[in-house]
């Protein structure tokens, strides 16, 4: 082997790696135009989009989760309640407390937290059945009985999470709120209903549509992620099990750095 | 070619059905014989022109007769040709329809 | 009726696939004529599941042509497509049952999904299938708890819902006792018989291939060794197909250069 192919090496496996990145990206907004195009036009061209099936797709991606959304938002609103009243209290500004945790909640952490809990539930579980369909051939029965996977698989998971995820971070607003309010309230010697007013009173209507707008933007992300993971599933049982694991790792750190982003940009 | 008519006289009401009975027109078929069995107190159907006949063919067939049994009244497949023997005989149906050779048969 | 000449409904015209930079097909030719029942035999590695995912219309030809039921594959419109896998049924090797639905509507699927049919007919139409395969009363079971012969006969009820004009069939008999796959090839002969179906069948299995095929097509290293009837393949000198049906261990050709670039290169 020649000395020049051995130094470009590195290099040579560098593209190909970028190649197969690019593909992907490719695909995924293949997939997310394919999705929208079946959702929205799908009946026209005999593939459409059950509303049974979205309906299904929202109790399991957004209702089932609500119990665990709560439960951390809340904890997490008890979490920046702690700090801020901490942080603040060494500059003397305590009363400023309720307006940083409304802001940081609404625009930030709820969102956040609702993103990271639901691509761990429901990323996971899109890669990991859609996964085990392809590898069971179930997919391929799918198309060649004339339903489009994308349509069917797809679809009604996208449809469903756009809409779930938004109401989950508004629910998830409320319980961070909350949390702080019954961490502070004796603290800053205000009822928790006093607290919440004043919260309220320090909203801006583009706080909370920071945090829904962020909502939209994740929701694709996780759906996208798990659902093109799981089409692209090879190598049996084990490769199910590989996929499940990488969507979940990929999703959150796409809605980790996609938050970065959006935050910078919103901010500046 | 596909055709299906329906004579009454009576009591009885003969479904002649013709051609080839597949899902573009086997509702009508349904159809016809659901149609007759409202009319008429026994009821054939005549085969003997069936050519080719597919599940959903067959389908009418067994959505007649299953209502006919449920109201009592006499249902049969007349002179059925050999295509749709093949077809009934798949599903062990030949064993399930009362079949007759003739319309006098049928009628009695 | 008379006047139509019979045109194949199956037509591959030199198809070469390639992935990556491995080629697994050969300027493949096959023609298949209605009514009659094709057996594809081969060893693995042979190709036989790239040929059939092609006829399937699962891969478009990049070289080479590909027509069934008279639609071109690869320039297929989306409608066209639709409307050919109507008239198609497949049942896949490992059955492909939707783990997610009841054996009834497994089987009701592709009705419900293309015809607006009175739900009475769906169902007598669907169970009328479970009866063809000796399922009858089954119906309401879930695939996981039917044995493997079950879960062949729900498939082949599943890919003859619609009454297809062509069925493909991958490994009828893998997997199954002798008197269940003797059950299955008696099925296949009865089915041509009086639904007038076109058959494929894909399959290593050779006592099965001889009871039910009208021609069978030999397929090794992606290459088609012969086409013919029963007796012609079984009369046939080729030493392959002899190797092939007397069960006999290919010898291992040696290339010196090839072996040793597949042993030392880092990316062979």
């Amino acid at each position: 082997m020649s000395f020049l192919e051995q130094a470009t090496k590195p290099v040579n496996r560098l593209g190909r790696k970028a190649v197969a990145a690019v593909a992907e990206l490719g695909y995924i907004g293949l997939l997310l135009l394919e999705s929208l195009y079946f959702a929205i036009a799908g009946w026209r061209v005999g593939q459409p989009v059950r509303v049974r099936m979205v309906f299904e797709q929202m109790r399991q991606v957004g209702v089932d989760a609500i119990p665990i959304v709560l439960l951390l938002s809340f904890t997490v609103g008890v979490m920046l309640g702690i700090q801020f009243i901490a942080a603040l209290s060494e500059f003397g500004a305590e009363n400023q407390v309720v307006i940083a945790v409304a802001k940081s909640v609404t625009r930030e952490f709820a969102v956040l937290i609702t993103g990271i809990v639901v691509a761990g539930r429901s990323g996971s579980s899109f890669a990991a059945r859609i996964g085990s369909m392809n590898v069971s051939q179930e997919v391929d029965a799918l198309a060649v009985i004339g339903i489009e996977p994308v349509r069917y698989l797809a679809s009604p998971a996208l449809v469903a999470m756009l809409i779930m995820l938004p109401v989950l971070t508004i629910l998830a607003n409320g319980a961070s709120i909350l949390g702080a309010a019954l961490y502070c309230s004796p603290t800053l010697d205000v009822s928790i209903g006093a607290y919440v007013v004043q919260t309220l009173n320090s909203l801006e209507p583009w706080d909370i549509g920071q945090g829904l707008a962020k909502s939209f933007v994740f929701a694709a992300l996780i759906t996208l992620v798990g659902v093109s993971t799981g089409f692209s599933v090879t190598g049996g049982a084990e490769g199910v099990g590989r996929a499940t694991t990488r969507a979940v790792v990929l999703s959150i750190s796409a809605l980790v750095i996609a938050d970065m982003m959006f935050s910078y940009f919103l901010n500046r | 070619m596909n055709d299906c008519r329906t004579e009454v006289e009576g009591e009885f009401a003969l479904v002649r059905v013709q051609g080839e009975v597949d899902l573009s027109w086997s509702q009508s078929v349904r159809k016809a014989i659901l149609d007759a069995l409202a009319k008429a107190r026994a009821v054939g159907v005549e085969l003997s022109g069936v050519s080719y006949i597919d599940s959903s063919g067959i389908a009418a067939l067994v959505e007649g007769f299953q209502s006919a049994r449920g109201k009592g009244q006499k249902f049969s497949l007349v002179a059925a040709s050999q295509p749709v023997r093949a077809v009934l005989q798949l599903a062990r149906l030949d064993r399930v329809f009362p079949m007759v050779e003739n319309v006098e048969a049928a009628r009695a | 009726m008379n006047a139509e000449s019979p045109q194949p409904l199956i037509e591959v015209e030199k198809l070469n696939v390639w992935f990556g930079r491995r080629q697994v097909l050969f300027d493949v030719d096959f023609a298949v004529m209605p009514g009659e029942i094709r057996v594809i035999m081969g060893g693995s590695g042979s190709g036989k599941s790239t040929l059939l995912r092609h006829l399937l219309g699962l891969l478009r030809p990049r070289s080479g042509r590909v027509r069934i039921l008279g639609t071109d594959i690869a320039s297929a419109s989306p409608e066209e497509l639709l409307k050919l896998r109507t008239q198609m049924g497949v049942s896949f090797q490992g059955g492909a049952l939707f783990t997610s639905m009841t054996v009834g509507d497994n089987v009701a699927l592709p009705l419900r999904e293309h015809q607006k049919l009175d739900e009475t007919t769906v169902r007598i139409m669907s169970r009328l299938k479970l009866e063809v395969v000796n399922l009858g009363g089954f119906q309401d079971l879930m695939p996981s708890q039917l044995s493997g012969g079950m879960i062949k006969r729900a498939a082949l009820a599943r890919a003859i819902v619609m009454d297809p004009k062509l069925l493909f069939f991958d490994e009828p008999s893998a997997g199954l006792d002798p008197v269940v796959s003797a059950e299955l090839d008696e099925l296949i002969l009865r089915l041509r018989d009086a639904l007038r179906m076109t058959i494929v069948v894909v399959t290593h299995e050779l006592e099965s291939a001889f009871k039910i095929a009208d021609s069978i097509t030999v397929l090794d290293k992606g290459r088609i060794l012969m086409t013919g009837p029963v007796a012609e393949v079984r009369a046939s000198p080729n030493e392959r197909i002899q190797d092939l049906l007397n069960r006999r261990p290919r010898p291992v050709e040696v290339d010196t250069d090839e072996y040793l670039r597949r042993l030392t290169e880092e990316d062979a």
